[in-house]
């Protein structure tokens, strides 16, 4: 049989609807405010992260510690394409130059602009960078070019099929300018793509550099990227004598990451202190139950409850409110990510968020607020055991 | 017979500071014997409740000494004291006797249900037929009248066989038909089963025969022993 205890808890919780709606929604708005943050930053983390690896540093990336590769890039990616864990790998050339375009008489320069070279057949296997063309297509000649939409943007009127001129500083100090053929256009959501670059042949930008045989950078896909450590640890283990730095996508992004890691944990923080307040909103919604059942407590008391039997009873309420609260909320999160997956979220068309289900963090939230509904119970309670039945009595 | 309840030089003084203290209780001493029917009286302000309140444990006295059922209750611990309150009292106060949070069933189980007893709904049951609310059990304890409401809580004073059932104007809230109802109820309930009434009241009429009369003034208790009534 249900204990007498229990159920007073209950009827006197749930005869009082308003105090405990209150006192249910603080906890549940406490946890749906953390995993609506956890969808929305977490999710941009891993977006970012996501976008990072998949159009620029690959699962693992490798470079060298003199910043050019000397080695074959035929023979790196033939080695990483033995190991059963690699889906593909492609080298990459980085440089920068100038582009101009002229048109109707006019000429528009632009300054700076990274250069990337890549090898068309490689790279779309290792990188999905080839997909973020909307206009037009890859890279397929050694004459052809893809420009991002900030470059097209800066450029003007650029179509599919235009002219323009590619100038870079050779390694002797020389200028080096080519025509290339506009083959397609580059935008992703969020930029993260080659939005700000200029993507070529590998071949054609070694010549024009007078690095004929020369990478910038190796970038390797893995099947799982968990086991991104093992195949890094394997290649530099191969590599000895060499001075290559292979780097897991943490550690090749780590500097576009640290400041947004820091911002995530602020976040989580007020998070933390939005469930705090849901605990002092407790406290006071229980403090009213307490104060509202003076009467009670003193009819209680003089038919022969103890002081901790009372304890138990308001405690009981306690944790009532986190337990449902703990659900609802939970139950409101799970949906809100829920939904966010599905739609595949994102805020003003910007990249579509990376979103997850973080079982042991979910766990780990429902139960600290069940935990600090529990705790908000705890003074009222204690107030409740000090009403003497007495004065408790005079309250008619 | 038995003295269920032994008062000696029972003192109650309200106030730490001389200039505003009230002697509620000076120096009370009255004996009660098991299964008699006790009325305290006297005017508003005398000390009723007070003394009431000190033999239910509710309250605890300056000095003196009360003895219930063999026991002197100022030798108890708190925990000794809930126990003693739920095993050997039983209260029935003027308003709100009930908790509205519970039907009337419920609220006649409770008393049983901490003293851990078996079969307390059985029980239960049986005693509000005794008291005529058969058809009220399931109802909310704050939806049933103020005379219904009195004899759930006389059916709940009586739950674990008290030593002593204390009333404080049981009636005090009630019209003069459904109070005489009440009294009757009482006393019939003193009757078959022997149980102890100690009912403090202004309506002394309304009782008529009974085995003690405590008539308080200013503090001070005077006893009237009644000749004890034939049965009827
Ligand atoms: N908590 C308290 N603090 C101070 N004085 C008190 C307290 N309780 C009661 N008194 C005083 O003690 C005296 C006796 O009070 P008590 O309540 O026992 O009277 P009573 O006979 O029950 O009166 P009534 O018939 O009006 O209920 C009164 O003078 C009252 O003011
Ligand atoms: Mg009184």
């Amino acid at each position: 049989m249900l204990d007498y205890r229990l159920k007073l808890a209950k009827r006197m919780l749930f005869n009082k609807k308003g105090s405990l709606i209150g006192a249910v929604l603080a906890v549940t708005i406490g946890i749906l405010v953390i995993h609506v943050n956890f969808v929305i930053f977490q999710g941009l983390y891993d977006a970012i992260v996501r976008d990072i690896t998949e159009y620029r540093n690959g699962d693992i990336l490798v470079t060298d510690e003199s910043n050019l590769i000397e080695k074959s890039d035929t023979m790196l990616v033939n080695w990483f394409s033995r190991i059963p864990d690699v889906k593909a790998a492609a080298p990459r050339f980085s440089s920068n130059g100038e582009i101009n375009i002229t048109k109707n008489g006019g000429m528009i320069e632009t300054n700076r602009i990274p250069l990337l070279g890549v090898d068309p057949i490689q790279d779309i296997q290792a990188s999905s960078a080839h997909t973020t063309v909307s206009e037009g297509s890859y890279v397929f000649s050694h004459n052809s070019i893809v420009l991002g939409s900030n470059i097209v943007r800066d450029l003007g009127d650029v179509h599919v099929g235009d002219s323009i001129e590619v100038g870079v500083v050779n390694r002797w100090g020389q200028d080096e300018v080519r025509r290339f053929i506009v083959s397609g256009i580059a935008t992703s959501p969020g930029g993260q793509g080659l939005d700000y670059s200029a993507v070529v042949h590998i071949d054609t930008l070694r010549d024009m550099l007078d690095r004929k045989g020369y990478t910038s950078s190796i970038m390797v896909k893995l099947h799982d990227p968990s086991s991104a450590e093992n195949v890094r640890d394997l290649f530099l283990a191969s590599f000895v004598n060499d001075d290559f730095v292979a780097e897991t996508i943490e550690e090749s992004a780590e500097q576009q990451l640290a400041g947004f890691r820091s911002g995530i944990a602020m976040i989580n923080m007020i998070g933390y202190f939005g469930m705090m307040s849901s605990a002092f909103a407790i406290v006071t919604i229980q403090m009213m139950l307490v104060n509202g059942k003076t009467k009670e407590i003193g009819i209680m008391r003089s038919i022969g409850a103890r002081r901790k039997d009372i304890l138990v009873i308001f405690i009981m309420q306690g944790i009532l409110i986190g337990f449902i609260g703990a659900a609802a909320g939970t139950g409101a999160g799970l949906a809100y990510t829920f939904y966010a997956k599905e739609t595949k979220l994102s805020f003003n068309n910007s990249l579509p968020l990376e979103v997850s289900f973080d079982w042991p963090k979910i766990f780990q939230t429902a139960l600290t607020s069940f935990g600090l509904a529990v705790l908000a119970s705890l003074y009222p309670s204690f107030r409740a055991t000090r009403l003497l039945p007495v004065e408790a009595m005079r309250y008619v | 017979m038995s003295k269920v309840l032994d008062i000696r030089n029972l003192y109650k003084i309200y106030g730490k500071e001389k200039v505003n203290q009230v002697t509620a209780l000076d120096d009370v001493s009255f004996s009660i014997d098991q299964g008699e029917f006790a009325l305290i009286v006297g005017s508003s302000g005398s000390g009723k409740s007070t003394l009431l309140n000190i033999i239910g444990l509710l309250d605890k006295p300056t000095n003196g000494t009360v003895r219930v059922a063999g026991t002197d209750t100022s030798k108890l611990n708190d925990g000794q004291i809930s126990s003693f309150r739920n095993k050997k009292v039983g209260f029935v106060f003027q308003f709100s006797n009930l908790l509205s949070d519970l039907t009337v069933l419920e609220n006649v189980m409770l008393p049983m249900q901490m003293a851990g007893m078996q079969k307390s709904r059985e029980k239960a049951t049986e005693l509000l037929m005794a008291v005529g609310l058969k058809d009220q059990m399931k109802q909310r304890a704050d939806r049933i009248s103020g005379g219904q409401a009195q004899r759930a809580a006389i059916a709940r004073g009586l739950a674990n066989q008290p030593a002593l059932v204390l009333a404080d104007e049981p009636t005090g809230n009630l019209d003069s038909v459904t109070s005489k109802n009440v009294v009757k109820l009482m006393k019939s309930m003193c009757e078959t089963l022997g149980q102890t009434f100690v009912v403090v009241t202004h309506d002394q009429e309304d009782f008529g025969n009974v085995d003690h009369i405590i008539q308080m003034r200013d503090g001070k208790a005077f006893e009237t022993s009644m000749v004890r009534r034939v049965a009827t």
